[in-house]
Order: structure tokens, then C-alpha cells, then sequence
């Protein structure tokens, strides 16, 4: 077939013309991982619709025979380039004619030149003209029953970089309830008594990833009736102190060399070094996503008008559900800002970057009442002593250790690799340490 | 069209607790005339002034004859079904404000997000450059929303205002003043959530 491809152990094409998602499945096939089956309508198509308004020539006949077999589908966009949300995903598709196909290919296609997808590629020099593929796959259901559930998946702390699986799992939903934040998740760990033959196998992908990209790996996963599938595979991304530590423990374990392992970290992934973070052993309540980096403590205020009165007398962290133009004087007068709801692109972490306060938002389960508010399942009142770490998106109770990441061991060890590779041993900032290492390693 | 003091009332309704200035500069109106209609409302017993930071809220009654006015102001204009629409098309736009804002504030190396040090002009400009294109399409929007309830015409004004500043080089005017894009930005949607009666 010209336009489509059948995922499978044997394809072989790359990710220019699959993108990125497609190729990543064909990694879990060839891994011998369970993958739901499906096909992938490729960029070059996608480019075609692009350039003449329409579905290129043969699509049709294609999708008519690519379909069957098929029932109920999802169908998803996926670049070469990773665009997280910008374009369109169909779930639930009953796949009964050859026009609901097209019509949902077209759709998926369409979406790559919204105004805000444009936006996207504008401000992060992707090309207008690269296209997205469309992968169509039978649905699996996380809330087919008792023994379903949806989840994604670390083969490494992302926070930290220790070498455990972490992750969210939601039992009895769909896939998209743990995306969108839309409903509380539980730690993956829970998997472990509650589905063990799932937990045991997606530890076994985990390990079989992680050793084929020689790197920490993301997974989402969904199981139906305690069957495992793996529907996303993505190598690294790990940033700060996390990325240090999986490189230089990496390098420890033989994966990689220590060369690579120093060219794995960006200077930029120094840059926060010196920004204060809370000890790990702390005994973290609650996490979301840290949305500016420091550490704040302060008593919670859960209305604007309190944070400005009780500031008075002292830091205040402004705990709110979400923040909106109500809350700006109360995110003035707060040390921290703390949310249950929003990315790093919600309003409460614009304004936290604009007033360079530590702030952590999307903590799903933080909830705020009236006066008090309930964080990962204990209660606190207005006035409580809380610390926020807008680094990890920790939050502890009370005043915990806060120290800085040049503290840290695996950070230590990577740079005295560095200062072996450039000669220099003398003192100087963590970043130049390393791009000296660089320069030397890139002659 | 809207009386000065349910101007005033709305505003107080949409940005919270508020001092004069902030109030002069979502309403349109001089900072005496937002003074001498607070007056009158606090006398009405709608609102009520803080002496300690000098700043007025509402009072609950003053939430209740809100609610009201502004009901009676969107059926007598027969205006829900056009602001409704205008409301679709701004939560298309929301998430793209939020992109560039976040854009002007962080920006990716090698991978790694990090604070945005304005010392690239050429990404800056990029950045601006996405801005104008972004306000060309939040125009039309406002502009819908203005023909069906004058009073939202000047959200259009501050908003292109905001550019203005941050194209004149005054950078915080689009993500991190209180004046700034993002913050009218914000304000405009709790308006809309406001006047339609959704809660958030």
C-alpha cells in the first residue's frame, strides 16, 4: 500500500514518515510486547492533504481494506516531532464503513494547522510543512470492569532519577482521565496488590525499553480484563537533578560510557542547581507539577483576601482549586502559590513565573473548601505550615530540609568525570565544568 | 448600554477585591468617578470599602443585586446566544494565549525548559510577532462581543493597548504586569463566565 502501513514487529520505515508515536509502537512489537493492533496512515499523506485540500488518490481504496477486522478505534495524531495536545485524538470510533475512516483521518489531518498548532511550530522551529501521521488501533477498555484500569508509567523516578518505577494508575477509566487530570489518580505501586500478573508485566516492559533505548523510559498503558497493552513508548525527558542521576547511575551500571553519559546533560540541566529544593526522606503529602522553581513556606491561605491579611504577619502560601483574576492581589502578597487544577501553562503558574514565586499546580488530589483544604487525604486549616518545592511539585507539611542540588552525590560523580575529560580539576561553576567536558568530547 | 454603576458593580463582581486604580482601568471611567460611584453603592449597602488596605468588595447583597442587573442587562439586550458564540470561539483562543505567554516566559534548550533571558532577540521577536497574529484573531472575537454588549468593547482597547506597550519595548506588558495581556486576558474570561452565569 502507498499510504498506509500495518504495525508490526517487520515494519521498517522511520519516524520522518510514521512520526514519532507509530515508531515508538513498532519498537514495543518488535520488543514482543503486547500492542492493540492497528495501522498508520503516514505523513506523506498527511502532506498530500496539505498541499491539495483533500485526501490524496487511493486513500480511499486503502482504508477499505486496511479496516477490516477492525471494530471499535481510537484514532491519533503523531508527528516526527512531539506537538503534547495540540492536535486531534478520536476515541471510541466504530469503525463500520470506510467514510467514517476517512472522515476521522481527515479530522486528525486537519488539526495539524490550527491557529494554535501553528503557534506551536512558530515558536519552537518546527516546519509548517511536516505533516502528522494518523495511527488508527483497536480501543482497549481501562473501564471494561473490575479488572481494568489505565496508567502511565516511569521506568525511573522522573523526580529524582532513582532507579524505581513510578507512575499514576486509575482503575476502572479510560486512558484520557489520567492526561487530562480530570479525575484523582493512585500510585502506580497500588498496581502491585491489586492486578500483580499486570504489574509484573508492564515491569517487564519497562526493563525491555529501558534497555532497548539505553535510557529512562515513559510508557502509557491501559489493561482490560487483566490483560496488559502498551499504547506509547517515549525514551528520556527527564530534566534537572533526575537526568543527572539517570546518566551518571546509567554509565555505573554499564549501559552506556561515561562519555555519553556527559553528553546526555545540557549545561541547562545545571542552570537550577543552586536553586533550593526539599531533602529527599521528606514526607511529601502531595505532588503536582512544579510550575516555578524554589521552596516556599508558609501558613496556607485559601482566599485571596486572607493571604493579604495573614501576610502581614508572615509568608503565606495562597492554596486555591484554581487561580482566576480574583486571586491577584492574593498571589502578590503570597511567598508560594499552590493549585489543584492547571498545567505549567494555567494562569496560577503564568503569574507565579511573572512574580518569580515557587509555585506548584495540578495536584490532583488537593482539595479547597471553605477555610481549610484537604491534601492528599488529610485535612488542613487555614494557618497550617505547609512547604512547597516548585521544582519536583512536592508538597511536605511543617518546615522540612531544604538543600541545593551541588549537594547531591550523582551530580558530584558526573562532574568529576567531567574534570577527568577536560584536565581542569580547578574550582569553578558546575555548568563551565561541564562544558568544558563538552568541548573536549565534541573536538 | 450599561450605567457607570453597574459598570463599577460588574467590575468589582469580576476582578474581586479591588483599589481604584484597578478599577478605573477595567471600567474606562476616571478614578474620581469610580470613587463617587462606589459611594453611592456602599450607601446602597452593594459594597464595602477595607480602610486598612483601601480597597472595596462586594457585599453579599451587593452579589445578589449583581447577579440580577446583570441578567436583566444580557435578556434585554437579547444578547446570550451572540456572547454564548463569542464565549466558544474564546475558549478556542484561551490555550494559545497560555502557549505564548508561558513561550515569553520559558523557552526550550536542548530539551530543557528554562527561564526565558530576553538576550535572543530574534526569539523575542518571534514571540511578538505570534502576539500580533494572536490579537488579530482576539479582535474579531471582541469585536463580536462588543456589537452584542458595548461594554465588552473595552477589553479590545486594553488588550491592544497592553501590545502597544510590550511592541514600545515595554516587555512585561504582555505575561507579567498587572496591566499586562495575560492579566486583561483573565479578566475578559472571568466577564464572560461572569455574564453568562458559569461557574468556574
Amino acid at each position: 500500500m502507498r499510504w498506509i502501513r500495518h504495525l508490526s514487529a517487520e515494519l521498517d520505515e522511520t519516524a520522518e514518515v510514521l512520526g514519532g508515536k507509530a515508531h515508538g509502537l513498532v519498537v514495543l512489537h518488535r520488543l514482543g510486547l503486547p500492542v492493540p493492533a492497528g495501522f498508520v496512515v503516514t505523513t506523506e499523506a498527511c502532506r498530500a492533504f496539505l498541499r491539495d485540500g483533500r485526501l490524496p488518490g487511493g486513500l480511499d481504496e486503502e482504508l477499505a481494506a486496511a479496516i477490516t477486522g477492525f471494530d471499535v478505534v481510537s484514532v491519533r495524531s503523531g508527528a516526527a516531532v512531539s506537538m503534547p495536545g495540540m492536535m486531534n485524538t478520536i476515541l471510541n470510533l466504530e469503525l463500520t464503513s470506510a467514510a467514517a475512516a476517512r472522515t476521522a483521518v481527515e479530522a486528525v489531518f486537519s488539526s495539524w494547522n490550527t491557529p494554535r498548532a501553528r503557534t506551536y511550530r512558530e515558536l519552537h522551529d518546527i516546519p509548517h510543512d511536516l505533516g502528522t501521521a494518523a495511527i488508527v488501533q483497536t480501543m482497549v477498555f481501562g473501564n471494561r470492569d473490575d479488572h481494568s484500569g489505565t496508567g502511565v508509567a516511569f521506568s525511573r523516578d522522573p523526580n529524582r532519577g532513582a532507579n524505581v518505577p513510578f507512575g499514576e494508575v486509575l482503575f476502572g477509566q479510560q486512558g484520557d482521565d489520567v492526561v487530562s487530570g480530570s479525575s484523582p489518580t493512585l500510585p502506580l505501586r497500588d498496581l502491585a496488590d491489586r492486578e500483580p500478573v499486570v504489574w509484573a508485566g508492564l515491569l517487564d516492559a519497562l526493563s525491555r525499553v529501558e534497555a532497548h533505548y539505553r535510557d529512562a523510559c515513559y510508557v502509557e498503558f491501559t489493561f482490560q480484563s487483566g490483560e496488559l497493552w502498551l499504547l506509547q513508548v517515549r525514551p528520556g525527558g527527564f530534566a534537572g537533578a533526575a537526568a543527572v542521576r539517570v546518566a551518571a547511575d546509567l554509565a555505573d551500571e554499564g549501559v552506556i560510557d561515561r562519555h555519553e553519559a556527559l553528553l546526555r546533560i545540557s549545561p541547562h540541566h545545571l542552570r537550577h542547581v543552586r536553586t533550593p529544593r526539599i531533602a529527599p526522606g521528606e514526607d511529601v503529602v502531595a505532588r503536582g507539577l512544579g510550575a516555578c522553581p524554589g521552596v516556599a513556606t508558609g501558613r496556607v491561605a485559601t482566599t485571596a483576601d486572607t493571604a493579604v491579611r495573614m501576610a502581614v504577619d508572615g509568608p503565606v502560601v495562597l492554596v486555591r482549586q484554581e487561580t482566576s483574576p480574583h486571586d491577584m492581589r492574593g498571589l502578590a502578597a503570597a511567598t508560594g502559590i499552590l493549585t489543584a487544577r492547571g498545567g505549567p501553562a494555567s494562569h496560577a503558574a503564568v503569574v507565579a513565573r511573572a512574580m518569580g514565586k515557587p509555585a506548584v499546580v495540578g495536584v490532583a488530589d488537593l482539595v479547597v473548601a471553605d477555610a481549610s483544604a484537604v491534601v492528599g487525604g488529610r485535612t488542613i486549616s487555614e494557618g497550617t505550615l505547609v512547604t512547597i518545592d516548585g521544582t519536583s511539585g512536592e508538597v511536605v507539611l511543617g518546615s522540612p530540609r531544604v538543600v541545593t542540588t551541588t549537594a547531591d552525590e550523582p551530580l558530584r560523580r558526573l562532574l568529576r568525570w567531567a574534570d577527568d575529560v577536560s584536565g581542569d580539576h580547578s574550582e569553578r561553576d558546575e555548568a563551565d565544568r561541564l562544558s568544558a567536558a563538552h568541548a573536549v568530547l565534541r573536538r | 448600554m450599561s450605567g457607570p454603576d453597574l459598570l463599577v458593580l460588574h467590575a468589582l463582581r469580576c476582578v474581586g477585591t479591588a483599589g481604584l486604580t484597578r478599577l478605573a482601568a477595567t471600567t474606562g471611567l476616571g478614578e474620581p468617578d469610580v470613587e463617587s460611584e462606589l459611594i453611592d453603592l456602599a450607601v446602597a449597602g452593594l459594597v464595602t470599602r477595607n480602610a486598612d488596605f483601601g480597597v472595596w468588595s462586594l457585599t453579599g447583597s451587593g452579589r445578589a443585586a449583581h447577579a440580577q442587573r446583570i441578567a436583566a442587562e444580557l435578556e434585554s439586550a437579547a444578547a446570550r446566544p451572540a456572547v454564548a458564540a463569542a464565549f466558544d470561539g474564546f475558549l478556542v483562543l484561551n490555550p494559545e494565549l497560555l502557549d505564548l505567554c508561558t513561550a515569553w516566559q520559558l523557552r526550550s534548550a536542548d530539551g530543557v525548559m528554562i527561564a526565558n533571558d530576553h538576550r535572543d532577540p530574534s526569539y523575542d521577536a518571534r514571540v511578538l510577532d505570534r502576539f500580533a497574529d494572536f490579537d488579530r484573531r482576539a479582535a474579531a472575537v471582541c469585536a463580536e462581543l462588543a456589537s452584542a454588549l458595548p461594554r465588552f468593547g473595552r477589553y479590545q482597547t486594553r488588550l491592544a493597548e497592553a501590545l502597544g506597550r510590550a511592541t514600545a519595548g515595554k516587555w512585561e506588558e504582555l505575561a507579567d504586569s498587572t496591566s499586562s495581556y495575560h492579566v486583561v486576558w483573565a479578566e475578559l474570561h472571568e466577564d464572560l463566565l461572569v455574564t453568562l452565569g458559569i461557574p468556574r
